[in-house]
């Protein structure tokens, strides 16, 4: 369950939705026990609504196209939660690297600096594919992606959605004229969705 | 098909972020109703049309919830006899006015000093000039036709007459009868029926604006919204749109907004906080159980006005 809600909520608000469960199964268990006494009919509609949502949420877990969300957003972060330049380079997740990038226009300053990121392959129409995460402040109608374009190999087939780890050097790129941050990787490595795939 | 599935994930993630705070907003209602016999203070608040959504909005402060969370206590509120401009002043200005949602519009945006302040006092004012725009229609085309009855309920007779209550007694000495009503306290099991009755019609409305706010979320590129971020009118305009369609609890929006304050003008930012708050797709559907079809039409073009209003004035002073 609560892997379900790693994928739906920022970690925060766990504790919150957890307890709210708990109160919400101990009345329905008091409700239950005390159906026969039961004066007031409730409304056929509401029951049903409620019932259906909650069987369809129960046994449909989601499974959000990641790609497909963050294709849809802008790419406008929220504030980093710790500064991240301090950091050295092998250590610093990819989102801490977007947020990096955007805060220092120079491209040739990070050029030759080792990466270790990890991410999911996002897909936008008519660019090339990137390494993204996801970072959401309440829930997943907030996520934001954060992205780094890739030097990908000429064998290399990412597919969208995919979850990939990458190890390699940042390098530099001229595209349409500019000057822009590109990772060169040196090993990718296909890895099983992590448990937190949201981050804060 | 993944679009759906992504859909279906935004679905949940808005229904479950939500849910607590309806629980705590009909749990709030729940307890006001068992500590609070019917009719003491409720009815002693004052009814004048300026004083009272001043005192409806302050309550918000009592009783803190999120937008879905207050529409229940509203909803007693109202059905206890308070005066209709509490009533109003409440459910406007309590999703903005109470400490979890100042706090955490604090915590978004602790260096914009304008918008910590813009933001109550805008949600102030929009609550006393919205419950003064209602209060000029008469109750009956003003109240969903269920409170209307309960609200009727405990009123006095010189007020509403026992044709218009529908209910009563006849040939009783009614002092007698009104303080003997008073005296009888609910007992924990009334009281949980009731709850549990509410808190599962408000789901149902909930889900329906959920599942509609997420629908819209899904297929509608937000890049469309945000590209007009730049201009003063337009800006404003793209902002309210975006908060009524995105429908997140007033308690998280600040951090929403900060995902896009820096590409969108300082009125539109203020827009978004004042009006998700008022009137969004998902409260639409709870407002239903409070107000008349009309009445909602009427708060959703006034709130929209107002905001637009209040965007456009800070555009021109801070831009």
């Amino acid at each position: 369950m609560s892997a379900r809600l790693d994928l739906l909520l920022n970690a925060v608000f766990h504790p919150v939705v957890a307890i709210a469960g708990v109160v919400l199964m101990v009345l329905g268990a008091i409700q239950l026990r005390s159906a026969p006494r039961l004066k007031t009919p409730l409304t056929p509609l509401s029951w049903l609504v409620s019932v259906a949502v909650a069987l369809l949420v129960l046994l449909f877990p989601p499974s959000p196209s990641f790609s497909d969300l963050a294709a849809n957003r802008s790419e406008i972060l929220p504030e980093a939660p710790r500064l991240s330049f301090f950091l050295p380079p092998e250590q610093r997740t990819l989102t801490e690297w977007v947020r990096l990038l955007r805060s220092q226009p120079d491209p040739d300053l990070h050029a030759g600096d080792p990466v270790r990121i990890s991410g999911f392959v996002l897909q936008r129409p008519g660019m090339q594919p990137q390494l993204a995460r996801l970072t959401v402040r309440c829930c997943l109608a907030d996520a934001t992606p954060a992205g780094l374009p890739i030097e990908w190999p000429a064998n290399a087939d990412p597919k969208p959605d995919e979850w990939l780890s990458i190890e390699g050097t940042m390098t530099t790129q001229t595209k349409d004229g500019l000057l822009i941050n590109v990772v060169k990787p040196r090993t990718i490595q296909s890895i099983p969705r992590p448990e937190r795939p949201l981050e804060p | 098909m993944t679009r759906f599935a992504t859909g279906w994930a935004i679905f949940q993630g808005l229904l479950i972020e939500a849910l607590p705070f309806l629980l705590l907003g009909v749990s709030i209602a729940g307890l006001a109703r068992w500590l609070v016999p019917q009719s003491t203070w409720i009815k002693r608040l004052p009814r004048h049309p300026l004083l009272a959504p001043v005192v409806g909005a302050l309550l918000g402060f009592a009783l803190p919830a999120c937008e879905c969370g207050n529409v229940p206590v509203a909803r007693r509120l109202l059905a206890s006899g308070a005066p209709l401009g509490t009533g109003f002043g409440f459910l406007f200005a309590a999703p903005v006015l109470n400490p979890i949602v100042l706090a955490s519009t604090w915590a978004a945006f602790p260096d914009k000093t304008w918008l910590l302040w813009g933001r109550p006092i805008g949600a102030f004012l929009i609550a006393i000039a919205l419950s003064a725009l209602l209060g000029l229609l008469p109750e009956s085309r003003l109240l969903a036709s269920a409170l209307l009855e309960e609200r009727r309920l405990s009123q006095p007779l010189s007020r509403v007459g026992l044709l218009e209550r529908r209910s009563g007694l006849v040939g009783v000495d009614f002092n007698a009868s009104e303080r003997r009503l008073e005296e009888v306290p609910l007992r924990p099991a009334e009281l949980l029926q009731h709850s549990t009755r509410e808190f599962l019609s408000l789901l149902t409305l909930l889900v329906f604006g959920c599942a509609l706010a997420a629908a819209v979320q899904t297929w509608l590129p937000r890049s469309w919204l945000l590209a007009l971020g730049s201009g003063p009118t337009v800006s404003v305009l793209a902002l309210m749109l975006l908060a009524l369609v995105v429908s997140v609890c007033s308690s998280v929006d600040a951090f929403l907004a900060l995902g896009f304050a820096a590409q969108v003008t300082p009125g539109a930012l203020l827009a978004f906080l004042l009006l998700g708050p008022v009137v969004d797709l998902k409260l639409a559907g709870l407002f239903t159980v409070l107000l008349s079809t009309r009445a909602i039409a009427i708060t959703a073009v006034a709130a929209s006005l107002l905001v637009l209003l209040i965007g456009q004035w800070v555009n021109l002073v801070l831009l």
